[in-house]
């Protein structure tokens, strides 16, 4: 009885690059599957959060349970596991595979494949997932099934004879993929009679129900009121409420074998939640856990300061509430001569790091100024002790270092052919290694090993600029080299600016210093005198540029009576100082803290 | 309570020959004639119910604004300000400040508005040279505006004011030098001196003229104020010069945050309430709803009491223009507020010489004087 329910059930995740049209077939089969009425079909569901629906991308993983009426007569459950496209986010797409049986692999008709998606497709396959191909958007113009298939089958190495061919956006081909969901995935294997295991697949907190957690029933099976143990932890609780999301919460009596579903029980602290642990009965519980994930690292540190300071505590609990949903975020005080407190905050990558500041900025209503971003640097002192630098301003003495080591990754670039040599020129400014080139049909992969500090620079943004577009990124951290890296302090008007100060290698020092400040005079505004500018290394100033002083700031004419347009003048004067930060005299903006994220550029 | 600030009447009549490419007023192009006696009487109906606000309060001034005031007849000028002191008090020594054009038509009138009791003449000369002139897209030649002044006097007036503007597109230092010089050789009671700002919603502003650099642009500042001093005239206000005692006591009661009725379409009114509220108030700034509204109760654009919160910012906005500032005492009389709201930032500000107090007088130090917008955003109230 309940092995042929589990029969009927499909676990899945959709592989695709951003923009190849994910959300859209996810929505179309929420459509096909009735999950919605079209009044409450709001475009792009799963992409539920306000940021990931505006920016066009995936942040957290979803889940969304589908009853599909298959042309064989039989019902079956669809569980589709949604994932996230960014490269930032990469970690979570392994998790939300770890829950799938299957996974529908979405290029565009006339992109082609993307580094991401074969990055994603080969975790996919390493986790012994059947992979579908489909070739999506076949209604435009430009779509060329025939390369694009041939290239999946040079790129990614699957059988491509029989792809499907759809188009999300008009619905052709959609209940064809269907049946083939059911026909090719497999269903779900596991005892349903054996002690019960559920992976946690993710965790997060709502405001009315608590921690929530997105779980799969490896084996086993999870009722409504049972008593349930976290392996991790050791601790039990109560299943309070327990179903699935269709794409609304639904609740129901039991999560089966096989199934995928959230639960309710109590926990207070989403730590006790932990992503990967494994969920058994506290009656009859398991002793051996699942395997589960890797602890996410975070890559890249900024110290995040309010503007005004009174808002330090808000700043506080609002980084502690986004915390709670968000278990890359690390965060610890920090202390700056130049901006008073703050925090230095650990993040995935730089979208992480843009999307964690506006959400502080737009839900928790803060003004904030973020630090340049470094990635963590090793430093071997003299007396052998071992110390990890993620603040530059915090690099010890010169005289008291040995040997500086810094991360380095190794980066897969998928491009078309005409565009390696312009990548590969990129990739050794940038400090890279090739080690790898491969030719698959009409496409490129390119293997270097480059420093992560030069990837999350503006590495990805030149990518796409030398490629025009086409060149596509994966990277895994490696490990720590030594490199000969100096800081670079700037001063304004003579006063060293702690969080301007950034770490590079030596040889690139002085060009550095020089953008650094030609940049940062270009973003300074003018104000009542000269500021100087100015970068040095140890005592020795290496650029220097002036801000020259604004002659007057006076409104010639006022209009008698009138004072409403002056008045409005002013507030826009009043509105375009508060993005800035006063530092001793000078006011800078918060963009001139972030210059050395372009420096280089045009 | 505090003792009643003084009075003002401010008129505006919007209509124009053209519109000026540099021009944000509330002005209209003349399309065909005016019928201007039905505007004068919207305006003293206007100003009929506006009077209900000020409890008898003689009235110290009136200023004739626009627009080209000038445009209109004497007969419609004599008619408006005798409809004036039929409903309001006016005070025996009533300054009377009228805006003219320096076109050859207008100066056949100047003698018919003294006349009619106008005994200030403010003319919009800019310029006196002819390629500048014609950049502004102004009406008048450089002969009309040297004549200009000589017939003002011609008919009578004792006090006149002349508008200059600089930093004029081509301008040179030596083109800026010899239009102050040619403004101070007419000798008038009265300069004032504007650089040429580009405000949004102008012509200018949709397609910038070739102006002159900062730095020219200052120099050229520096070459107006010297000559100004060098001829002795007193700058009072950031672009009011005057010779002694005769500095425009219209303006000056603006600036000492004095009351004002405005009628007129577009024009704005500020009064003292006997409760100590003060309001804040315009009319329609288009023409033809103003005629039509004028006698009515739906005549304002709108109408509000300036909160407590803005009355500080809105007092220095003001104040702070003046050269000389305002005394705690003035602040205190024209607000009803304590001075001890400003007190925090008036002290930072005096700690960062952008003010000075001296003798009981707070005012600009000269970098203050130089950053003023700067300096009053300080003062804006939080949003």
């Amino acid at each position: 009885m309940s092995n042929q329910r589990q029969n009927l059930i499909r676990n899945f995740a959709i592989i695709a690059h951003i923009d190849h049209g994910k959300s859209t077939l996810a929505d179309r089969f929420i459509q096909y599957c009735d999950g919605l009425s079209d009044r409450e079909m709001e475009a792009q569901v799963l992409d539920s959060m306000e940021l990931e629906r505006e920016r066009g991308i995936t942040i957290k993983a979803q889940s969304v349970s589908l009853k599909y009426q298959a042309k064989d007569g039989l019902e079956y459950q669809l569980n589709l596991i949604d994932t996230p496209g960014h490269v930032d986010f990469s970690y979570e797409v392994s998790r939300s595979l770890t829950a799938c049986e299957g996974a529908i692999l979405v290029v565009d008709a006339s992109q082609g494949v993307e580094a991401q998606t074969v990055a994603n497709c080969y975790t996919a396959v390493d986790l012994g997932l059947e992979v579908l191909p489909v070739l999506n958007k076949i209604d435009l113009p430009a779509a060329d099934t025939d390369r694009v298939a041939s290239e999946i089958e040079d790129v990614v190495g699957i059988d491509c004879s029989g792809v499907l061919l759809v188009s999300a956006k008009t619905g052709i081909g959609i209940g064809e993929l269907l049946e083939e969901i059911v026909r090719i995935l497999p269903a779900p294997q596991g005892d349903a009679e054996a002690g019960t295991m559920a992976l946690i697949i993710d965790s997060w907190f709502d405001n009315y129900l608590g921690t929530v957690s997105l779980v799969r029933v490896m084996q086993g099976s999870l009722k409504l009121r049972d008593k349930i143990r976290m392996l991790a932890t050791g601790k039990d609780h109560q299943i309070d409420e327990l179903g699935v999301f269709s794409p609304k919460r639904t609740p129901k009596k039991e999560l089966a074998c096989g199934e995928v579903g959230y639960l309710v029980s109590g926990v207070k602290n989403i730590t006790d939640a932990k992503v990967g642990d494994t969920i058994t009965s506290s009656i009859s519980p398991v002793d051996t856990a699942l395997v589960g994930f890797q602890e996410v690292q975070p890559r890249v540190f900024a110290g995040l300061y309010p503007v005004n300071s009174a808002d330090f505590e808000s700043f506080r609990d609002a980084l502690g509430k986004l915390s709670l949903n968000d278990a890359s975020l690390h965060f610890e005080p920090e202390t700056s001569d130049a901006l008073g407190f703050g925090f230095r905050c650990g993040f995935l990558g730089l979208l992480h790091m843009e999307i964690v500041q506006e959400r502080l900025e737009r839900e928790y209503d803060l003004e904030l100024i973020t630090t340049a971003p470094t990635v963590v640097y090793k430093v071997e002192l003299n007396s052998g002790e071992e110390v990890s630098i993620s603040n530059p301003a915090a690099l010890p003495d010169l005289s008291r270092i040995e040997q500086v080591r810094e991360p380095i990754i190794r980066a897969n670039m998928l491009m078309p052919l005409e565009y390696i040599g312009a990548v590969i020129t990129l990739c050794i400014e940038k400090r890279g290694t090739q080690k790898d080139i491969q030719y698959l049909g009409r496409q490129a992969m390119l293997t270097f090993e480059i420093p992560l500090s030069e990837v999350v620079m503006d590495f990805f943004d030149k990518l796409k600029s030398v490629s025009r577009g086409y060149a596509s990124l994966d990277y895994e951290l490696l490990g720590y080299e030594a490199a000969d890296m100096v800081k670079v302090d700037v001063l304004i008007n003579g006063d060293c600016v702690d969080p301007l100060a950034v770490l590079v290698h030596r040889e690139q020092s002085q060009y550095r210093g020089r953008d650094l400040v030609k940049r940062m005079r270009e973003l300074i505004p003018r104000q009542m005198f000269d500021v100087a500018i100015q970068a040095s290394i140890g005592s020795k100033i290496i650029a220097r540029e002036t801000v020259k002083a604004l002659r007057k700031n006076v409104t010639a004419k006022c209009y008698g009576g009138d004072i409403t347009r002056k008045k409005k003048l002013l507030e826009k004067q009043k509105a375009g100082k508060k993005r800035m930060k006063q530092i001793g005299s000078v006011e800078i903006p918060q963009e001139a803290f972030l210059a050395v994220l372009n420096i280089g550029g045009d | 309570m505090n003792p009643v600030a003084p009075l003002s009447l401010y008129i505006h009549l919007p209509w124009c020959t053209r519109k000026c490419p540099y021009c944000d007023f509330n002005s209209h192009e003349l399309r065909g004639a005016v019928d201007e006696n039905a505007y004068v009487q919207a305006l003293l109906d206007d100003l009929k119910q506006d009077v209900k606000l000020i409890d008898g309060r003689e009235l110290q001034t009136i200023f004739i604004g626009g627009g080209t005031p000038s445009l209109f007849s004497g007969q419609a000028i004599t008619d408006l300000l005798d409809g004036i002191a039929l409903n309001i008090n006016c005070a025996p020594d009533i300054e009377v400040t009228m805006e003219a054009n320096p076109g050859s038509s207008e100066l056949n009138k100047f003698s018919a508005f003294r006349a009619a009791g106008v005994n200030r003449l403010s003319i919009g000369i800019q310029s006196f040279n002819a390629k500048h002139l014609s950049a502004l897209g102004r009406a008048h030649n450089s002969s009309e505006a040297l004549n200009a002044a000589k017939a003002a006097k011609h008919a009578g007036f004792e006090r006149i004011n002349l508008d200059i503007m600089y930093a004029l597109p081509g301008q040179t230092a030596e083109s800026a030098n010899e239009d102050i010089a040619q403004a101070i050789k007419l000798s008038p009671e009265h300069l004032s001196c504007y650089q040429l700002t580009i405000e949004p919603n102008t012509l200018f502003h949709k397609q910038p003229p070739n102006l002159p650099n900062d730095q020219l642009g200052w120099e050229i500042q520096e070459i107006v104020h010297n000559s100004l001093n060098r001829a002795n005239y007193k700058q009072y206000e950031v672009s009011a010069w005057s010779k002694l005692g005769e500095e425009c006591r219209h303006n000056l009661n603006y600036w000492q945050f004095g009351d004002y009725l405005g009628i007129g379409a577009g024009a704005h009114g500020k009064v003292s309430r006997p409760d100590g509220s003060i309001i804040r108030y315009w009319k329609h700034k288009q023409p033809k709803r103003y005629l039509h509204s004028a006698h009515t109760n739906s005549r304002f654009g709108d109408r509000k009491i300036i909160s407590e919160k803005e009355l500080g910012f809105e007092f220095l906005l003001n104040a702070l223009r003046l050269k000389v500032g305002f005394t705690p005492k003035l602040f205190e009389q024209r607000t009803g507020l304590s001075i001890d709201v400003l007190q925090p930032i008036l002290s930072e500000q005096i700690d960062k010489h952008w003010l000075t107090q001296t003798n009981s007088n707070i005012k600009c130090s000269e970098t203050g004087y130089r950053f003023l917008d700067q300096l009053l955003t300080d003062y804006l109230p939080p949003d």
